[in-house]
């Protein structure tokens, strides 16, 4: 059997075709590129591969435009975000061989799934959109190739290839479920931030890596979202860790833990001479695009994100206020929230063995997981990572089940996986006994839907 | 799911090879002959309904955005677009040599683009398998000397589109043994192939339809005529007694309808599906060979791609249509071969064996429903050790879509093969249906039930199934392996 490893990422790039009208200037259409060590002569000729294959297919009419290319040693995928802008990023494979695989040791190689890989190719885009805007809505073309270079260079250093799975193509957001009363609390926080300060047009309060309130559309939060848990917040806690942003010589060590701080914005509002960098955000949920000022604010275990009009002209003192507003405030609602959490076991430690779920709901993008262990993309996650891709086959598979549907599958190695999907709701399954038969796993299932999705109904036994 | 032990329709010995590999066959034909002799390019003729497809080649129009004047072309391109696969061979120089809509020709410029596309990513020491775009997925398959490709909305997944290619790409090698079409491309790279393959387009596309109609292509199996197996021994022992003197036939096989009704072969060969394969679909695509006897050389891939295979092809009877294939290595023993068909013919009818092939003709298969079986609308059961396989007749809900049916199959096939992450079972209900795939060591089931059913009856009905069958083995399938 062979199976194919992912060997890294050969090429990034991103052209537009109009941009070179003669021959000689092809170089032009080429925005950005990656990697640098690729010299002109082979950008010219990948960009040209890739425009042949785009004119090759469209001779065919498909209902979309090229999405990916296979070939033996690599994986394209395509992506065309705007009018006559191409993104493509090429994933290098290696193949090996492997013998005939036995019981338990069972676990092929990575097999590139295209649906997860043109989930993390848009991404890519999103991400780039969230904080520069559209392409054709820059400035020139030269001040694209600069934020490109700028966006890119960075993104891709971070961009974990082999650990994607079904949950880039999510990409969904994780809630906090609280009682009434706490969460009217956080309404009411909000409320009054929002009513006393005219400049916050939205806001989002997150605790832990829960989002509890967002003012903005989903399909925004999710990315400002994933930055959040991806990269700022993971880069500030480390900080917070080394003790970097602890004043030393305060009385207590104890008051400055009892205070919160700007993550974006003045990080030390007692020795800040600037507000520092602020970034502005674009959302697109709504009719028309939007620019704002992204701040957030940090206390405890809990995040304030403010989105501010971007006419508001941003000064220390502006920062200064809002801190002594939110500060008292956050911390007495943070204890509220953690005395909720406590007093809820939410999940109970669960066995090795226990079934692993991933549920996604489509119209608010919230999902859950006990098969991840952590949200840092590590690949830990708590069953076999075959049973993970069968997900993202199963999810591929969904189109043909109509509004409802279900599926059982049994893997080689004796495991099971279930895929359950109702109107626009998604839940995976992987059981993980051995020598259950299908009534066994689909009474386990029905089970497991009762205690964990209580009151949502799937439709179908 | 319950350890259901036994294994309808299983034998200890096959006539046909159970392999899965695509790989080549062992068999030498060199070893069967005694003295060689050299590979004769004769080719038959049969162009009789050619007629039809000339006419509309004559008038489409290539697609392309030149060239097309007038309402008309575009209509035609309209009907190009249209078509649900394509498939496109051509020679590693870009030489077009099939398509199966419009003509090659005035293609030219499409062909010369998928060469220039291979090309291309081959001088980066690469291979293209194949482009996905929305619905529209493009597959290339480089088999030397030649390049084909498919351009499908089907739905299939890559692994099925390449399997069709690679009987194209049999079929192709069929007619002229792979042997001369490899020298044929050494002598000269930029021959025009089609000089040699008239004729053969018909079998290709005949092919195509075919695979999008029968089940047995994807299960790499065949299905039989149901006969009681006092008949089938019977009709078996007829042909070996009138063929067992005759030095170097090595297979002869008796079909009718698309389904097999028995084939002897020579000992330590068989034949694999495959070929038995492309041997149905000469005689569903070969009116001609209803009218008279004919002899044809045939290159059977699977078996030996370097020669060719005589074959004496005729039905059996005015009033029994199954039809008779005798394949030998001797290029000129039509009429000892004739002589043998007709003692053939005669024992059979003296047996009454011709009857109970026309009963079993004229008798529709049992349908589900009244075989007890009424939460099932319908099944494919494959038996892995002989590589055959049952199927009832289909429920009213399916007749009027075959196709659907026959898409389903292929979707839940593909599921349980998949070769990145194959599975032992599928059971999936969507509101359509409800589907059952299951992979063991001795057979393969699919069964489509009713979408409400509940999942513990169908396991239920499963095991009664798979009992029904076990007691009717012996009718449904071939399960003894005569040689002459």
């Amino acid at each position: 059997m062979v199976t194919q490893i992912i060997a890294g990422l050969k090429n990034f790039f991103v052209f537009n075709s109009s941009l070179s009208t003669s021959e000689g200037d092809e170089l032009e259409k080429i925005l950005y590129y990656y990697p640098i060590s690729d010299n002109t002569d082979v950008q010219i000729k990948n960009v040209g591969l890739v425009e042949g294959i785009i004119h090759f297919t469209e001779t065919f009419r498909p209902s979309s435009s090229v999405s990916s290319v296979h070939t033996e040693k690599s994986r394209q995928l395509y992506y065309q975000p705007e009018k006559g802008y191409w993104m493509v990023m090429t994933i290098q494979l290696n193949h090996i061989t492997k013998e005939k695989l036995e019981g338990d040791s069972g676990e092929l190689g990575d097999d590139v799934q295209d649906n997860v890989y043109e989930a993390v190719l848009k991404q890519a885009y999103h991400m780039y959109r969230l904080f520069w805007g559209t392409f054709q809505g820059t400035k020139d073309t030269d001040t694209l190739k600069m934020t490109l270079e700028i966006f890119y260079r960075a993104y891709l250093q971070s961009l974990k290839l082999v650990n994607a799975d079904i949950l880039n193509i999510f990409s969904g957001i994780q809630y906090l479920p609280l009682d009434k009363q706490t969460f009217l609390k956080v309404q009411c926080f909000i409320n009054s931030l929002e009513s006393n300060y005219m400049m916050i047009s939205h806001s989002a309060f997150l605790y832990n890596d829960y989002l509890i309130w967002s003012g903005i559309e989903p399909s925004d939060m999710q990315l400002v979202y994933h930055y959040l848990i991806d990269t700022l917040l993971p880069a500030n806690i480390e900080t917070e860790l080394q003790g970097g942003s602890m004043p030393r010589n305060s009385p207590s060590p104890f008051a400055a833990l009892r205070h919160g701080r700007f993550i974006t914005g003045p990080s030390n509002l007692r020795l800040a001479k600037t507000v520092g960098k602020v970034p502005k955000v674009f959302f697109y949920g709504e009719q028309k695009p939007e620019e704002y000022y992204l701040v957030v604010y940090r206390a405890l275990s809990a995040t304030v994100c403010l989105f501010v009009k971007v006419e508001t002209e941003l000064t220390l003192n502006i920062f200064k206020d809002l801190d002594d507003f939110i500060s008292p405030k956050l911390i007495s609602l943070v204890s509220d929230i953690a005395e909720y959490c406590s007093k809820q076991v939410i999940t109970p430690n669960m066995a090795d063995n226990s079934p692993r779920f991933i549920y996604f709901n489509k119209m608010n993008l919230a999902y859950k997981s006990t098969v991840h262990l952590d949200n840092k993309q590590s690949g830990n996650v708590a069953c076999m990572k075959d049973s993970v891709r069968i997900m993202a086959d199963m999810k591929l598979n969904n189109s043909y089940l109509g509004s409802s549907g279900e599926t059982i599958v049994k893997t080689m190695s004796d495991y099971w996986v279930v895929g359950k999907t109702s109107n626009a709701r998604e839940f995976y399954i992987a059981l993980q006994q051995k020598n259950a038969s299908l009534i066994d796993i689909s009474e386990e299932v029905r089970k497991l839907c009762e205690t964990e999705l209580k009151g949502i109904f799937f439709h179908s036994t | 799911m319950a350890n259901i032990e036994i294994e309808p329709g299983a034998a200890h010995e096959s006539v046909l090879v159970t392999t899965e590999s695509f790989g080549e066959m062992t068999s030498s034909l060199e070893e069967i002959k005694c003295s060689s002799s050299s590979v004769s390019s004769h080719l038959e003729e049969c162009n009789n309904d050619n007629n039809i497809i000339e006419q509309f080649e004559d008038t489409v129009s290539f697609v392309g955005d030149n060239n097309t004047d007038g309402e008309e072309a575009q209509e035609l391109q309209k009907e190009w677009l249209g078509k649900e696969k394509h498939v496109f061979v051509l020679s590693f120089a870009g030489k077009p040599i099939y398509s199966r809509y419009g003509n090659e020709d005035k293609l030219a410029w499409l062909f010369g683009v998928m060469q220039t596309l291979v090309s291309f990513v081959q001088s980066n020491d690469d291979c293209i398998q194949s482009i996905h775009a929305g619905d529209t997925h493009f597959v290339f398959l480089i088999r030397k000397p030649l390049i084909l490709v498919a351009v499908s909305k089907t739905q299939e997944s890559y692994h099925q589109l390449t399997a069709q290619l690679n009987y194209v790409f049999n079929q192709i090698t069929s007619t002229l043994t792979l042997t001369r079409l490899n020298k044929i491309y050494e002598q000269r790279q930029n021959y025009d192939l089609r000089r040699l393959l008239s004729g053969v387009e018909r079998l290709i596309d005949h092919l195509l339809d075919f695979f999008e109609r029968e089940p047995s292509f994807s299960l790499g199996a065949v299905q039989c005529l149901p006969l009681s197996p006092s008949v089938r021994d019977t009709i078996s022992s007829s042909i070996v007694g009138s063929c067992s003197k005759i030095k170097n036939l090595v297979f002869a096989i008796l079909l009718a309808n698309n389904k097999l009704i028995t084939l002897v072969r020579m000992k330590k060969y068989c034949l694999h599906p495959a070929d038995l394969h492309l041997i149905f679909n000469l005689v569903q695509a070969s009116e001609s060979l209803k009218n008279s006897e004919s002899w044809t050389p045939l290159c059977l891939p699977k078996f030996d791609s370097s020669g060719f295979l005589y074959g004496h092809v005729s039905y059996l009877a005015e009033d029994c249509q199954a039809c008779l294939l005798l394949l030998t290595v001797e290029r000129d023993v039509f009429f000892t071969l004739s002589d043998a068909k007709q003692h053939v013919v005669e024992k059979l009818r003296r047996a009454n064996c011709l009857e109970a092939i026309n009963e079993s003709l004229n008798s529709s298969e049992v349908k589900c429903a009244s075989a007890g079986f009424p939460e099932i609308r319908h099944y494919l059961y494959k038996c892995k050790s002989t590589a055959q396989f049952h199927q009832p007749s289909l429920s009213p809900l399916y007749a009027e879509s075959k196709v659907h049916l026959i898409n389903i199959y292929k979707r839940v096939h593909y599921r349980l093969h998949g070769p990145a992450r194959p599975l032992k079972l599928v059971f999936e209900r969507n509101s359509e249906e409800a589907l059952l795939a299951w992979d063991t060591k001795g057979f393969e089931l699919y069964v489509v039930f009713e979408p409400l059913i509940d999942t513990s009856f169908a396991i239920n009905s499963v095991g009664r199934l798979l009992n029904w069958i076990k007691k009717r083995e012996d009718k449904l399938f071939h399960l003894n392996a005569p040689t002459f």
